[in-house]
């Protein structure tokens, strides 16, 4: 019963750990045009589970905020719509790359200080 | 194919209106792709199982579309402070305006009897709907500003936060709502009663065709009412100011010390003036009192026990400027004093 609590408000924290990474994980995808569901595809098979509720209004959200190109073009008899970094895109991915980084160091580090201690 | 058009048809009811159509066309085609995707036999069409297995994967309908953010609450958090603020202005409002409707009710009537109560009856029975219509008219108009006002304006009920803020309320009194009613309601009786039943106020006696008044307050009590009238509405207007903030502020406080230096004045002004009560001998001798006093001597005792009354009031309205004044200039200025010498 216990390990179960444990297991289950573990999967509730390392959700929201997630949610904070699908953008990152989403621009690092998208230097080359890919549609929606071959984009989750791609990231679904290199580990990187995402919710297809989560995932298409993310896109929008992001070309709204300037940061994706997109366009529909139809392929084999059926619409598709597109979507691609643009300039701008290009640069927030760098930064938030650096940043991600620093991140991921300190937290390291946090991590193997506490098993010192 | 028919369940995907469905399923579809349900995601844009609950669609924004905005990029409904392109949203779909987006839906659509990832559902066709992942419907080929997951066909066990591509050379065939897609069973329906597949299909079931796919809709059931993306999702229900409705949160599907709130994903792209389509308004399932009725008043969302934007607007949801200013709307508890208006909401408690109106009820406690109409909730004044209803007592009010009740007391112009029995003063109206030319005799008391048993119909009186029925209709009190019926008004305060009226109380709890009109204060559902209140409820009813702020909810639906909010809801109506939540759905027609753009994202991009969001309404502000605090200015720019100032930790500094903290300091200033931190020993300034809380308003009391249900108290800050209670005398909204009572001034604006009193308020009716003044203007519209003054012969009203008086002595009450059974006579021959039922309960008779006869008025108490004489003609030199007119001239006062247009300057009761004008404080008891600024006494109005600083409470509805007072439900709006919440506390007492530097404004507040300077106003009610300006409505108190009013009242002492008029209050002061009854005093010195000619006597606004009389009774009339027949009234007195009507209420059959085995006394041997005059009418004229009782008017007097009474006139005096006003001029007495009048200048306790006067006392305590001293006293409760002055509290006022201490808790908001001389004692805030020390807390300032303090904290800035650390």
């Amino acid at each position: 019963m216990k390990d179960d609590a444990v297991h289950e408000q573990t999967q509730n924290l390392v959700q929201e750990l997630r949610r904070g990474m699908i953008v990152l994980a989403v621009l690092s995808q998208l230097d080359e045009e890919q549609y929606g569901y071959s984009l989750m595809k791609g990231l679904e098979d290199q580990g990187m589970l995402i919710d297809q509720g989560t995932l298409y209004p993310l896109l929008r959200r992001l070309e709204e905020q300037g940061l994706l190109a997109s366009d529909w073009r139809v392929e084999s008899s059926r619409p598709r719509r597109y979507y691609i970094l643009n300039n701008f895109g290009k640069k927030v991915l760098v930064e938030m790359t650096t940043e991600w980084v620093r991140i991921k160091t300190t937290v390291d580090n946090l991590l193997s200080n506490e098993k010192e201690n | 194919m028919k369940l995907t058009e469905l399923y579809l048809d349900e995601i844009h009811h609950h669609l924004p209106p905005k990029n409904r159509e392109d949203i779909l066309k987006e839906i659509r085609s990832t559902l066709l792709d992942m419907v080929e995707d997951r066909n066990p036999d591509p050379s065939q069409p897609a069973d329906e199982t597949t299909v079931k297995a796919v809709l059931k994967e993306f999702g229900a309908p409705r949160e599907v579309a709130a994903q792209y953010g389509a308004k399932n609450y009725l008043i969302g958090p934007r607007m949801f402070p200013t709307y508890l603020q208006v909401l408690r202005i109106v009820l406690i409002i109409y909730a004044a305006l209803n007592v009010l409707g009740v007391v112009v009710t029995i003063f109206s009537q030319s005799s008391i009897d048993a119909s009186v109560f029925v209709t009190i009856a019926k008004i305060v029975g009226g109380l709890f709907s009109s204060l559902f219509t209140g409820f009813g008219i702020v909810t639906l108009s909010f809801a109506g500003i939540e759905r027609t006002t753009p994202e991009e304006l969001t309404i502000k009920v605090d200015q720019e936060w100032e930790p500094d803020q903290l300091l200033k309320h931190e020993d300034v009194q809380k308003v009391k709502y249900t108290e800050l009613a209670f005398e909204i309601t009572l001034t604006l009786v009193f308020i009716a009663l003044i203007n519209f039943f003054l012969d009203r106020i008086g002595i009450y006696y059974l006579g021959d065709s039922g309960w008779v008044s006869a008025p108490i307050l004489n003609e030199n009590f007119l001239r006062y009412v247009p300057w009761i009238t004008a404080y008891s509405i600024f006494d109005i207007g600083l409470n509805l100011y007072l439900i709006r903030t919440g506390f007492w502020d530097k404004w507040a406080s300077i106003s009610k010390i300006l409505i108190n230096v009013f009242k002492i004045a008029v209050s002061i002004a009854i005093i010195v003036g000619p006597a606004v009560i009389t009774v009339s001998a027949n009234a007195w001798k009507n209420l059959g009192f085995d006394l041997d006093t005059t009418a004229q001597q009782f008017t007097r005792g009474m006139n005096i026990g006003l001029d007495i009354i009048l200048g306790l009031r006067i006392f305590s309205l001293v006293v409760y400027s002055f509290k006022l004044i201490y808790s908001n200039f001389i004692k805030g200025r020390h807390a300032y004093f303090e904290i800035s010498n650390r």
